[in-house]
């Protein structure tokens, strides 16, 4: 219960905004993320997933009947043949930023058409996609995608693994966004705070698995 | 060889040997196609050679397939790897750079798929700058003067990612056609396009084709639908004669019962237009119509605020599918009609809603409506 009320009443993320979400390997990032998401979609919102580490059937299992759509950067590698559904759009690999662009623009278009004032993205993560494309080309890539974002009063939140990038990679990446939500563990406790340039909101706790 | 694209054929006839072809790509829109069109198109006649550095050799075959288009089956077509060494995978494929980072490496194995083929397909030039760095230009420059040599003809993706316009402006002075494929915005896209940049071997007037992807099918064109709305006697008719090089009206007793019909050619572009009699038919034409309507100019009288109230159900209507609209003031000519700010005001329509004074009946400014349209939808 905790938890739902944390993120309900701090999460007015405003629409159009792109926020980075960076913390540790293993404190709960993506949890926190997919828990935003399923809360936005049950208010009615619709919800793009984009996975560069679990294929679209996994993330499915995990969201347990809500519906989103999923763009998947990992089952084409393995089985190329793999077909896309209306919910699922499987790219490449994470290498094919251009698949990337064209499958979340397709769904943005889809949601907006049919009438949905607001949209949740998740990208799941960038640091997976900095393994395939170097600094520059990501860059690219998130200028015309958080642009869209923008425009088309959507939200979205990309996950960043802490550690994994230097200090150049993760300063280039925060230039780009509006703000950043930190994610840490201390004492078997999670907490997050939210830096934007209007606010700095002290570490909250949350819960995960609690709803 | 042909460009194997609707309406460019036409437009750019055979292509001459030794050219280079850029498809200039919009990162939003699937334009990849469009290359994999042009080699399918010419591969019953001459061998291809497909050159990937994005995808696996086999999700290449497989989204070929997607359009029914079995490579495979032709002996004249062959795959140049240049993804599998980078991602540490073996390849059997007829052309293998093994350190797609090694420019010489790849220098010397594209320059022998140019060699041994009539066409030359760069799944994704702009892979191969984020890879290698802007010097595989100079090795463009090479591949091109060695394919003029050959009789080959080079076809280049490359999306329109925000690159140094150094690089871009380079890219284009290197090819002697480019293809520009685009996307039409409002909030989210709204319709693909493409339409000729430059060729430099035949007087070709610009022109931008609407498209969908079909799958199997390929590329298909179409003429894009603008509909004209609005209350009962604001000029709906009028307006869309006054704006089309042709139309017809089904009229009875002087007022339209079913439909305006005209065929704009304005721009770059050539484009449908209905004019729908009222609120309650508008709904299931905008179904009908599908994805291929692209905006909605709604006609009001400016001289009847009395008839707003009802001009705003029906905007609520093309609210509801998310396009975008104008204003478009009609009868502004007369004594008493109302400015625009007073119109703003009492039909309440957000104020980067383009409201425009014409007068269809005497053809004024009714060019200005539709520029405000395409405004909103291309920028111009």
């Amino acid at each position: 219960m905790k938890f739902m009320m944390i993120v309900m009443n701090t999460m007015n993320v405003e629409k159009g905004k792109n926020l980075m979400v960076i913390g540790p390997p293993l404190v709960g990032k993506d949890l926190f993320v997919k828990e935003i998401l399923k809360n936005e979609v049950k208010k009615g919102s619709g919800g793009i997933y984009v996975t560069t580490k679990d294929t679209a059937e996994e993330i499915i299992k995990e969201f347990e009947g809500i519906d989103i759509k999923i763009i998947d950067c990992v089952s084409k590698i393995a089985i190329p043949d793999v077909s896309d559904d209306t919910n699922i759009k499987r790219v490449s690999s994470p290498i094919d930023l251009t698949g990337i662009s064209v499958g979340i623009s397709r769904f943005l278009e889809e949601y907006i058409k049919s009438g949905k004032d607001s949209v949740v993205i998740v990208f799941d993560s960038l640091s997976n996609l900095l393994m395939y494309s170097n600094l520059q080309a990501v860059f690219r890539f998130l200028h015309v995608l958080t642009t869209r974002i923008r425009v088309c009063g959507a939200k979205a939140f990309y996950i960043v693994e802490e550690g994994m990038h230097d200090d150049r990679t993760v300063i280039t990446l925060k230039q780009i966004f509006d703000g950043v939500i930190e994610v840490k563990e201390e004492d078997n406790k999670k907490y997050y705070r939210i830096i934007t340039p209007k606010e700095k909101t002290d570490w909250i706790e949350f819960l995960l698995g609690v709803s | 060889m042909k460009i194997g694209i609707p309406v460019l054929d036409e437009l750019i006839g055979e292509i001459p040997l030794g050219k280079v072809i850029t498809y200039y790509i919009d990162p939003e829109v699937e334009g990849d196609v469009f290359s994999m069109q042009t080699l399918y198109s010419n591969l019953e006649k001459y061998k291809c050679v497909f050159i990937t550095s994005s995808m696996s050799p086999s999700s290449i075959r497989a989204r070929f397939r997607e359009f029914g288009w079995n490579v495979d089956e032709s002996e004249n077509f062959s795959i140049l790897d240049a993804y599998s060494g980078y991602i540490g995978d073996i390849s059997d494929e007829r052309y293998i750079v093994r350190d797609p980072s090694n420019l010489d490496e790849m220098d010397k194995v594209v320059s022998k798929a140019i060699e041994e083929n009539d066409l030359i397909v760069f799944g994704s030039l702009s892979t191969l700058i984020d890879m290698i760095g802007e010097e595989i230009l100079d090795y463009v420059e090479r591949w091109n003067k060695y394919a003029r040599i050959n009789d080959s003809v080079i076809l280049y993706n490359f999306v329109a990612w925000p690159y140094d316009s150094r690089i871009v402006d380079t890219i284009k002075d290197l090819s002697n056609a480019v293809i520009e494929v685009g996307g039409i915005y409002h909030r989210v896209i709204l319709g693909q396009y493409y339409g000729i940049l430059k060729v430099d071997w035949k007087e070709v007037k610009g022109k931008a084709v609407l498209f969908k992807l079909v799958k199997p099918g390929g590329i298909k064109a179409y003429i894009p639908k603008i509909l004209v709305t609005g209350p009962y006697n604001a000029g709906k008719s009028t307006f869309v004669h006054a704006i089309s090089c042709r139309a017809v009206s089904v009229d009875r007793l002087g007022t339209t019962v079913a439909l305006d019909h005209g065929h704009v050619e304005y721009k770059r572009f050539s484009i449908d237009v209905f004019g729908t009699p009222g609120q309650e038919r508008f709904d299931p034409i905008l179904r009908i119509l599908g994805g291929e309507a692209l905006g909605v100019i709604l006609i009001i009288d400016s001289t009847k605020p009395e008839d707003f109230p009802r001009a705003k159900q029906m905007l609520e209507a093309t609210t509801k599918f998310g396009l975008p609209y104008v204003v478009a003031a009609n009868k502004r000519d007369l004594p008493n009609a109302l400015g625009v700010d007073e119109i703003r005001k009492r039909l309440t329509v957000p104020k980067e809603v383009p409201i425009v004074p014409c007068s269809a009946v005497k053809k004024e400014g009714v060019f200005d409506v539709l520029d405000a349209l395409l405004n909103l939808l291309i920028g111009g």
